[in-house]
């Protein structure tokens, strides 16, 4: 059976049966051609907007591409006469009370009202009457994350659908009509749910702010990067904005068997780990009578953990599973060639009580966040690896091996007690040396999520400080045995701890 | 010798004493001020009226800065050059006649500190001893550009005395004495009727090598090649400070006044009266009924007021050479000096020695 | 290649005197001119200043309002614009209290500095603020006597500078 054909602009494409206009146009890869406010893939069609309005032939008026249902043989002009007077007509009413506050606004640079005005609205305005002003809600907090300015708000209702269908906890509505229509909250309880960070994402103009990012940066500083968020097993996909090899915000990015078109606010916010100031970058080492491991050299650290793994008769390797599957199987490969004694290696899920294995898993709600915060247990347990228990014990060294987001395990392991990977500086009181490794940011590998789908991702950013790849450490130890291989011979002098 | 002669000489010298040494400041300020101002720039003009009190604060400067003394130097003759360089062009002075005579009870005092026939060679005698000081410090300092600018210097002064004596004997056949006061008398009387008979008209050619030589033994631009900024950091005074450069610069302005007192006696007349003068002197005595005595008096202090006018402007002259012309090359000097300036006083003094031959001298 | 075509010294070029005297002349004309129609070309700089053009590019200000409240809303678009990325701004929101005009001011600079040794004084700055709260005054003496001195912070930006300076 031949699919229905549908014509945009001289150019004929396939749809599938069902589509409006404006999916066929998605799917033939042309709707950035027609422009929307209240149009959202991911939300149900209002069609309140009248900005996505195109010019479809036999049809006497101008038709809304969102709402219109797409039929076989259709002849549609987005760019005709007719088509740009409605839209520049709809753009001087949605700037009638736009403020010209673009400088201010964090929005400038991605706002859907700056990019059609430049393109369909007129350059003057007609409107000579004072703007309509919104003293109290100028500012509004509508919850710790979020920040309303009513002003700006074009009543694309996008925010309302979002709450209505998306997470369904109603919490937006649109109040009173006309010129007076605000938007609200309900009951005056705020926002309180977990996605809120895609409302502002959303909102086309710069009226719904994320606190997290409200103010810090000018988007067209930021260079979108495509990555993989660590913070839960679902590993959605997001952009990675960053400046100067420091990223200043998650957004989502469409990933529809993953994540949809959303992310969780926890994700979102998760990119601090990785530009803490407290961050460990520097190789460290305990001396003697120190407290704390001190700033070092890769050699000597390199040099000392070698001895000490040579002399100890009982090895444990804890990888955490928040380590990229090439990672784990690095370590599971090349370490054990490193050691003389038994090397036991174990898996630790850091997300805490309860959550041992991807059987303990389960959704948090009915969206995105699972209870297992690593996101490559899956990967981990593939490899074989079996989680940490409580009979394993008696160890003389222990490494911890983790990028970032499993928490340690509460309880001593052994003796010496090595940290590998991104650690803080408060978490590092308690090793006898930190070698600092990759964020998921930095390095490029690939996470397994809950639901089994192999994802790889690329670095987004070049690493902080000294921090250096698993690779390239043990490349370097390996390298340090063939040299000196007597550096596993000597008596261990206790030169440190 | 009376103690009124006595008396007279004291206070001569301290008159010539007083006007040579205030009117160094006066150049040194001229210096500065008017170089700015050929050069279209405003120039010193902080401390006090005009910027006239900047020497004095150059002297206290250079008295309280440290008495330095290289390790190395000669210590000897590293203290007595500054010494002769400021000692020997006061000495030239004492030929030199800035006035006829003083009438005074009776008595004539000559407005000369010591009146000898052989004034000229006196003169030239001390002017002489200018290459020493340069020579001794350039030597003494140890210091590689200090010697340079001390052969410099002595070789350009011995080439231009050559020059500039040969001048001075064309002159002296012209004058038939050596003496200066009457080398003036000679000049005080006219030409055609209304030309002063001054040497510069008498032997121009004589006059213009003899103002060449002249600022090269006194080492002014376009002939400063001992001090050679450019080249020699600052010649033979380079490891000179504080009160010893001090000595050094003022030596150098007061060997500019001796030397342009002697162009001045050589070739504008002297101490003699501009012509016209004579005349309103006259008036003036007969106007206040003056005694002949007092004539004399009023003629004497013309005669003194006129001879610092006319070195007056020769110092402006020097001024104005230094701002305007651009340093010799030491090759070009030694051809300027032995190739032209040489030949050309040979030339001219026998060619004044056959006119005066001819005219039956 | 160079060709060096030596000039025939004519008898008057060889005795240079006339060449001199037209240098004498030289001098004593600026000499006139300098000292009897004070067309001196330095001038006491401290005390007397060179008048400038009204568009001359110097010390830059941020201009405040009546109520010293700067104008700038650190929307970054100076930054931008800056060839020599000199400039550095910090954004924060402005209290309530602090912004009684509503809406207009809801942005201010936490830090805004200027670095004067990096500046190139091409006064794009100025030409991208839409708040007219950077500019560029006339004064020209920016001499200071540390390193840390040069980089305008807020407070030194917002000094009051009348007309520009």
């Amino acid at each position: 059976m031949t699919k229905p054909k549908i014509t945009f602009d001289g150019q004929t494409f396939e749809f599938e049966p069902g589509d409006t206009i404006m999916r066929a146009a998605e799917r033939a890869a042309i709707d950035q051609g027609i422009p929307r406010f209240c149009y959202h893939p991911g939300l149900p069609v209002a069609g309140t907007c009248r900005m996505c309005t195109v010019e479809v032939e036999k049809a006497p008026k101008l038709m809304t591409a969102c709402s219109t249902p797409a039929s076989d043989g259709m002849v549609i002009h987005t760019q005709s006469e007719r088509v740009r007077k409605s839209r520049a007509g709809v753009m001087e009413f949605l700037l009638l009370n736009h403020p010209l506050d673009c400088p201010v606004c964090d929005q400038a640079g991605e706002c859907s009202l700056q990019d059609y005005n430049y393109e369909y609205g007129p350059s003057t305005s007609r409107f000579q009457e004072d703007k309509r002003v919104w003293v109290e809600a100028s500012t509004k907090k509508l919850s710790d994350r979020l920040t309303l300015n009513m002003n700006r708000c074009i009543h694309c209702e996008r925010c309302v659908r979002f709450t209505e269908d998306v997470t369904k906890t109603h919490e937006l509505l649109m109040e009173n009509r006309g010129w007076k229509k605000e938007l609200m909250t309900a009951d005056d309880l705020g926002v309180f749910n977990e996605y809120q960070g895609n409302i502002a994402d959303i909102c086309p103009v710069g009226a719904i702010t994320f606190n997290d990012f409200r103010f810090k940066k000018r988007v067209w500083f930021l260079k979108p990067k495509p990555s993989l968020c660590d913070g839960c097993a679902r590993g959605c996909s997001i952009f990675a904005d960053e400046e100067k090899n420091v990223v200043q915000r998650y957004r989502a990015r469409r990933n529809d068997q993953v994540n949809g078109h959303w992310i969780c606010d926890a994700g979102r916010v998760s990119y601090h780990t990785y530009s803490d100031p407290q961050r460990v970058v520097q190789p460290l080492l305990r001396g003697l009578a120190q407290s704390a491991p001190q700033a070092t050299t890769w050699e000597t650290l390199i040099t000392w953990l070698l001895r000490e793994m040579n002399q100890a008769k009982r090895v444990l390797l804890l990888i955490g599973t928040d380590a990229s599957s090439e990672e784990a199987a690095n370590l599971m490969q090349i370490l054990p060639s490193l050691t003389r004694g038994e090397l036991v290696i174990r898996s630790w899920n850091g997300t805490g009580e309860g959550v041992q294995s991807s059987g303990d898993d389960a959704p948090v709600d009915k969206i995105l966040r699972r209870r297992d915060q690593t996101p490559n247990t899956r990967g981990i347990e593939q490899l074989g690896l079996h989680p940490l228990a409580a009979r394993d014990g008696d160890f003389d060294v222990a490494l911890f091996f983790r990028s970032g987001r499993a928490t340690l395990p509460a309880q001593k392991l052994a003796a010496f007690e090595i940290a590998w990977g991104v650690f803080n500086q408060s978490e590092s009181a308690r090793f006898a040396a930190v070698l600092p490794g990759l964020s998921t940011l930095e390095k490029a590998g690939s996470y397994t999520n809950c639901e089994g789908l192999v994802q790889t991702f690329e670095a987004a950013v070049k690493s902080h400080g000294h921090a250096a790849s698993v690779k390239k450490i043990l490349d370097g130890m390996r390298t340090m045995m063939k040299a000196h291989p007597e550096t596993a011979e000597r008596e261990v002098a206790r030169d440190f701890v | 010798m009376t103690l009124f002669d006595i008396i007279a000489l004291l206070l001569k010298l301290v008159f010539v004493l007083a006007v040579v040494l205030n009117a160094v400041p006066v150049v040194i300020w001229f210096e500065r001020r008017g170089s700015a101002w050929m050069q279209g720039r405003v120039g010193p003009n902080r401390v006090g009226p005009f910027g006239l009190l900047q020497p004095v604060a150059d002297v206290i400067k250079f008295i309280f800065k440290e008495d330095f003394v290289p390790k190395e130097a000669s210590k000897f003759y590293y203290h007595v050059a500054p010494m002769i360089a400021a000692v020997a062009p006061f000495a030239a002075f004492a030929a030199i006649p800035f006035g006829s005579f003083l009438a005074i009870g009776g008595q004539q005092v000559p407005l000369q500190i010591a009146s000898l026939d052989i004034g000229i060679l006196s003169v030239l005698a001390f002017a002489g001893l200018e290459v020493y000081p340069i020579m001794l410090a350039g030597w003494a300092s140890n210091n590689k550009y200090s010697m340079f600018g001390a052969l410099r210097g002595s070789s350009q002064m011995v080439s231009y005395e050559i020059a500039l004596g040969l001048s001075l004997v064309s002159m002296l056949l012209i004058y038939g004495t050596l003496n200066l006061t009457e080398m003036v008398v000679y000049q005080d009387q006219l030409m055609f009727g209304f030309m002063p008979r001054w040497g510069i008209f008498l032997n121009p050619i004589a006059f213009l090598i003899f103002l060449i030589a002249i600022f090269a033994e006194t080492n002014r631009l376009p002939f400063d090649l001992p001090e050679g900024d450019a080249e020699l950091v600052a010649g033979y005074h380079t490891e000179y400070g504080a009160t010893k450069f001090a000595m050094f610069f003022f030596a150098e302005y007061v060997a500019m006044i001796m030397a342009s007192s002697l162009l001045i006696t050589l070739f504008f007349g002297g101490y003699a009266l501009f012509p016209g003068l004579e005349t309103v002197i006259a008036g003036i005595a007969g106007a206040l009924q003056l005694s002949p005595e007092w004539t004399q008096n009023i003629r004497a202090a013309f005669q003194v007021a006129g001879f610092i006018f006319k070195v007056g402007c020769m110092m402006f002259f020097y001024v104005w050479v230094r701002w305007t012309f651009p340093r010799f090359r030491f090759d070009q000097l030694m051809n300027l000096g032995w190739k032209i300036l040489f030949p050309l006083a040979l030339v001219n003094l026998l060619f004044v020695a056959l006119v005066i031959a001819w005219m039956g001298g | 290649m160079t060709i060096i075509v030596s000039r025939k010294e004519t008898f008057w070029d060889k005795i240079y005197l006339p060449a001199l005297a037209i240098g004498l002349k030289v001098t004593i004309k600026q000499f006139y001119r300098t000292l009897f129609r004070g067309e001196s070309t330095t001038i006491q700089y401290p005390e007397q200043k060179r008048i400038y053009s009204q568009r001359f590019r110097g010390e830059h200000f941020i201009s405040v309002d009546a109520n010293k409240t700067e104008n700038c809303t650190s929307c970054y678009l100076c930054q931008t614009v800056c060839p020599a990325e000199c400039i550095t701004i910090i954004a924060e929101e402005r209290p309530a209290e602090e912004n009684p005009y509503g809406v207009r001011k809801e942005k201010r600079p936490a830090r805004f500095d200027i670095d004067a040794l990096r500046c190139c004084f091409c006064g794009f700055c100025e030409e991208a603020c839409p708040k007219d709260a950077i500019k560029l005054s006339r004064n020209y003496e920016m001499a200071k006597l540390t390193r840390e001195d040069t980089i305008y912070d807020l407070d030194h930006l917002k000094r009051e500078v009348k007309g520009r300076g």
